[in-house]
């Protein structure tokens, strides 16, 4: 494995970086409060060309390796504070940009991947009911077909950039008798009749990454939005879940690097007992700790990404590396904060946000519970 | 129209302290290259042509400005630390070369604020003039420039005709910043590379800097203790009474 950057990796990083200095590190306080979206830096990073990162040209997008856009993510993560937008982000390319890669007709790429790679079209996806989380092929949500369109019934939770999506990759069971294999993937645009996706979902954390329950009654999609062929859902699913897993996170590998430069300069600053607080040994030690769960989540992710650009199945490597960032991210957060003493708890010094954005990361794209089910599955237990 | 934008590197003015600059376009110059892209996207002008002096490693700005959307950029290859006048001689024999309607370029680098080269260039071409400028706006069937000025008495409004020479305040717009497509276009734009030589021109700095030197340490404040004392350090120590 050689991570060392090329000429054309470090000029595309470094624009990266400078992009997200200068138009992303905005104030984040009142907008987490309200859980405003910011449409605009959505519009910018589309622009820039963040979404359309790993799109072949032909569809608008740039045609990266992953392992560079990983990277790419990794520096967003570093400058944005707006780790709702970020996760926006990446519900997106994850979950609507990556299967449509994957599985889309020539007609279907046409149409949504250059306004998804360019910003103008915000993509979802809708897998998780209220009675399927993590046992997710047990799904309620039925398709029919009728004529040349297929009625859908059911319904969705936990839509990231539900209530903003002009189209959302559904998941529905067409032949519930053949249990997985008989669920099928559907791109709903927002203007599909029984429809109904405005039920917003108040979070925890990333507040300023709209979420919504989403319910189809009598819901009609013209068969030439099925995505892949009827019942190949669950492979098209478990496929892009496995992207999803290796790269969802990335960008917080950069986040945990803000957070450790931010209490090293603290811990710098900071004096009690007549000397900086970074020379006591207990917050020394924090510190260290943040780095080497920093250094290994990045080894992780860029190994999963090079494999991955190296049509290698990384399966474990992707369950992996989400479950080392997502405990890490969590862990420097709840550091952070120890840090920052008193200081960390309020608001005001937007470290608590970290760790309520952090947390969900152990929940979605399935739990740490199924990622070391999956490791476990896969060292034969 | 054919607009040609000169422009300098100069190390990053908003680097941090202690941090190592990285080279940048004057941002100045990122401004008038800026003004030449609208220009040319307004229908205006057919062409933006950047120009650089300078070795190989400024390379690296040459396609952040072709990543910002020119169509073609030179770099005339001299390591030398010229003077503006030196420039402008260069320049010259460039533009008439290239004969653009507009040169369009910062009003000054940040690295020396030496503010000369295009009062210069425009002499040595024998080109109206038209400096610091707020705002462009081509007239006449594009053959004059209506130019507003931001002067100390109030905004001053001029025309030049065309060729002129145009340079650029930093009011005059919010430069765009560079996106990973257009930067993956840049790399397949010529970087077109000339020598003094090749020009036919030669030029010999005719200023040369003896020492620079860093402003002296700030010495450490003192607390007075009442206004009177305070008007005596402030006439007697600081002279400033």
């Amino acid at each position: 494995m050689d991570f060392s950057w090329s000429d054309q990796q470090r000029e595309l990083l470094d624009a990266v970086s400078r992009f997200a200095k200068e138009q992303l590190d905005y104030d984040m306080i009142e907008a987490d409060r309200n859980a405003v979206f910011n449409h605009e830096a959505w519009k910018k990073c589309g622009g820039f060309g963040i979404h359309g990162l790993p799109v072949s040209e032909e569809y608008g997008g740039l045609a990266q390796e992953p392992i560079t856009t990983v990277a790419a993510l990794e520096r967003l993560g570093h400058a944005c504070k707006d780790n709702g937008l970020l996760f926006s982000i990446n519900a997106h390319m994850w979950t609507a940009i990556i299967p449509l890669v994957y599985n889309g007709t020539e007609a279907q790429k046409k149409k949504f991947l250059p306004g998804l790679c360019n910003g103008s079209l915000i993509g979802g996806n809708a897998m998780s009911e209220p009675n399927s989380g993590s046992d997710a092929f047990s799904l309620a949500t039925i398709a029919v077909k009728k004529g040349a369109k297929y009625i859908l019934n059911g319904s969705k939770i936990f839509v990231t950039n539900g209530p903003i999506a002009d189209v959302l990759l559904v998941f529905a069971a067409t032949d519930k008798a053949k249990g997985a294999s008989g669920i099928s993937a559907f791109l709903v645009e927002k203007d599909a009749p029984g429809l109904d996706a405005s039920h917003k979902i108040e979070k925890m954390g990333v507040r300023t990454s709209p979420m919504s329950e989403v319910f189809f009654t009598d819901c009609e999609v013209p068969e030439e939005n099925l995505l892949g062929k009827e019942g190949a859902g669950s492979w098209l699913f478990t496929r892009s879940m496995t992207w999803e897993r290796g790269c969802i996170l990335a960008a917080h590998v950069g986040t945990m690097q803000r957070l450790l430069e931010r209490c090293i300069r603290y811990a710098n600053e900071r004096k009690q007992g007549g000397q900086p607080i970074g020379k006591f040994q207990q917050i020394a030690g924090k510190i260290v700790d943040m780095k080497m769960r920093i250094e290994s989540s990045r080894h992780m992710l860029y190994q999963c990404a090079w494999a991955s650009g190296h049509r290698k199945s990384v399966y474990l490597e992707a369950a992996m590396t989400k479950l080392q960032i997502s405990d890490s991210w969590v862990k420097c957060c709840e550091d952070a904060i120890q840090i920052h003493g008193g200081y960390g708890y309020m608001v005001e010094y937007e470290v608590e946000r970290e760790l309520r954005d952090a947390i969900g990361s152990k929940l979605y794209s399935g739990t740490s519970e199924i990622q070391r089910n999956i490791i476990a599955s896969l060292l034969g237990l | 129209m054919k607009i040609v934008v000169p422009f300098k590197s100069v190390p990053d003015p908003y680097a941090g302290a202690g941090e190592a600059a990285k080279s940048v376009i004057n941002p100045f110059d990122e401004i008038a290259i800026e003004e030449a892209l609208r220009i040319r996207e307004r229908g205006e002008a057919s062409e933006v042509v950047g120009v650089t002096i300078g070795p190989a490693a400024i390379d690296e700005q040459i396609r952040s400005a072709l990543a910002m959307g020119m169509n073609r950029a030179f770099r005339i290859d001299d390591a030398r630390a010229l003077d503006p006048y030196a420039v402008a001689r260069i320049l010259r024999v460039f533009i008439e070369k290239e004969a653009p309607q507009i040169v369009l370029m910062g009003k000054q680098a940040v690295d020396d604020d030496s503010n000369q080269v295009g009062q210069m260039l425009a002499g040595l071409l024998g080109w109206p003039q038209a400096t610091f400028v707020s705002k462009i706006e081509l007239i006449e069937n594009n053959t004059r420039v209506q130019c507003a000025r931001e002067t100390d008495g109030g905004l001053e409004v001029i025309t030049v005709t065309v060729p002129a020479v145009v340079t650029t305040d930093l009011r005059l717009n919010e430069p765009r910043y560079v996106s990973l497509p257009g930067l993956m276009k840049a790399r397949k734009k010529p970087i077109e590379v000339l020598s003094c030589e090749q020009l036919g021109v030669s030029v010999q700095p005719m200023t040369k800097t003896l020492s620079t030197s860093r402003p002296p340490k700030r010495a450490g404040g003192t607390r007075v203790e009442s206004v009177e004392e305070l008007m005596v350090k402030l006439k007697q120590e600081a002279k400033v009474l």
